[in-house]
């Protein structure tokens, strides 16, 4: 298992998701993806995608209005 | 660690509360209108709701719970606006809807606004509950909003000289009230269902 | 219940919940207003008098107690602070600047477009799709199909430059 670090900090909608889409296809099933952001309809958007793809999701309020979030790429 | 923003919570709430009644002496109507508005930004905000998402998501995860939720906000609206039509009619209340005037700019402005809310991260409504967010970006989208449109009043002349302009359209007053909302819910109806196999079919890859 | 009071006002609230509370306020908000909640005509309002003070715009229509007395002001306010306000109860607020030059250009360049287009087409995705359609016109319907293409052109342009 590898954890990657996804810089989308500061980066509008949807640029996260798409850059989320392109490094997982490089990644082994059972990696890790670590992202954060302060903009809360960009980790509720990242949340439902993940879940209806029926990847690992893990959503936590580090701060005051910042979200990490850790994806786990369960399937190809 | 989440701090609690407790304090700026109850000063903003002393601050809200102050502003309804200062208008509440001035216009009761102003002030429920206040009220209704200042519920709208708390609900967009709260189910992170974005007209730019509905739109935008569909062509980039096939996700299209947005999509979908929008279409029912219409549909609920639709039949809305008919009972309060109605209500009206009764009471002889004057009520003006949004029949706008149908012309090729109506395209191209639609176009592009589709664009332009795109780049800014927000339409004009999203816009506005960001600004409430805190975010610096649509802050300045606002100002290029305001920049925008004195530009589109000016050439308002240009697109009705060059393209024409016809009266808009109030479909009702061809088919009756209840088959257009009957045929706008069928409609509808159709488009979500279209929202949900367009989802099933990017999930199931 | 605690939990349900926790989910009110921590949230997020499910889309279909805030299509059904927008929903319900649109409708009472037609109710009052006599006509249906819209954005850009007031802000069109306050860029021409803003545009006056500054010296863009020749002949000043609105006053300031005018503006200060329009519904729609009250609307547009009401959002901002709404969402500020549901910002704060949650304990998320905070100032959220921009972190990359290419947003400046982003947001000012779509800002531009999105007013420009929302003026000549009369209304933006409130006034003119969603209340726009909700009053049956068939303007709505056919600027509904021109934003979703729109939105197509849009994210090209935004995948192509922005990513």
């Amino acid at each position: 298992m590898v954890k990657y670090q996804l810089e989308i900090w500061g980066e509008m909608c949807p640029i996260p998701l798409i850059k989320a889409q392109r490094k997982l296809k490089t990644m082994e099933n059972g990696d890790v993806l670590v992202m954060e952001t302060e903009h809360s309809c960009t980790s509720q958007g990242i949340v439902i995608w993940a879940k209806k793809k029926k990847y690992g999701i893990e959503e936590t309020e580090v701060a005051n209005g910042i979200w990490h979030l850790e994806l786990t790429k369960t399937h190809a | 660690m989440v701090k609690s923003q407790r304090k700026w919570n109850i000063a903003f709430s002393a601050f809200m509360g102050m502003l309804f009644l200062t208008l509440m002496q001035v216009n009761l109507k102003i002030a429920l209108i206040f009220v209704l508005g200042t519920g709208l930004g708390f609900t967009l905000q709260k189910s992170r709701f974005c007209f730019v998402s509905a739109f935008r998501d569909p062509m980039i995860t096939g996700i299209t719970e947005i999509t979908r939720a929008v279409i029912l906000l219409i549909g609920l609206s639709i039949l809305g606006f008919g009972v309060v039509y109605q209500i009206s009619e009764w009471t002889h209340l004057s009520l003006s809807l949004n029949i706008f005037p149908l012309g090729f700019s109506t395209i191209a402005g639609g176009v592009l606004f589709g664009v332009g809310m795109v780049l800014a991260g927000g339409c004009v409504s999203g816009v506005l509950m960001r600004i409430g967010e805190g975010f610096g970006m649509q802050m300045v989208a606002l100002v290029g909003l305001l920049i925008g449109v004195l530009a589109g009043k000016s050439s308002l002349a240009f697109w009705r000289g060059t393209f024409g302009e016809w009266p808009g359209i109030f479909i009702p007053a061809f088919l009756g009230w209840i088959p257009t909302i009957i045929f706008e819910l069928l409609l509808l109806g159709g488009l979500w269902k279209l929202a949900y196999w367009w989802q099933n079919k990017h999930l199931g890859e | 219940m605690k939990m349900l009071w926790k989910d009110f006002y921590h949230g997020p609230w499910p889309y279909w919940v805030g299509a059904v509370v927008l929903a319900f306020l649109n409708i009472i908000i037609l109710y009052v207003r006599q006509s249906p909640w819209g954005v850009t005509a007031n802000i069109e309002e306050w860029a021409i008098l803003l545009g006056g003070k500054v010296g863009i715009v020749s002949e000043s229509q609105f006053t300031l107690t005018e503006l200060m007395s329009s519904s729609g002001t009250y609307l547009n306010l009401g959002v901002v602070l709404g969402a500020l306000w549901s910002t704060l109860v949650a304990s998320q607020g905070r100032f959220r600047p921009i972190r990359q030059k290419k947003f400046v250009f982003s947001a000012l360049i779509g800002g531009i477009l999105m007013g420009y287009g929302a003026r000549i087409a009369y209304g933006c995705n409130i006034g003119g799709l969603l209340n726009g359609i909700a009053s049956s016109s068939l303007t709505g319907w056919i600027f509904a199909g021109a934003v979703l293409l729109g939105t197509y052109i849009g994210t090209k342009i935004l995948i192509r430059f922005l990513v």
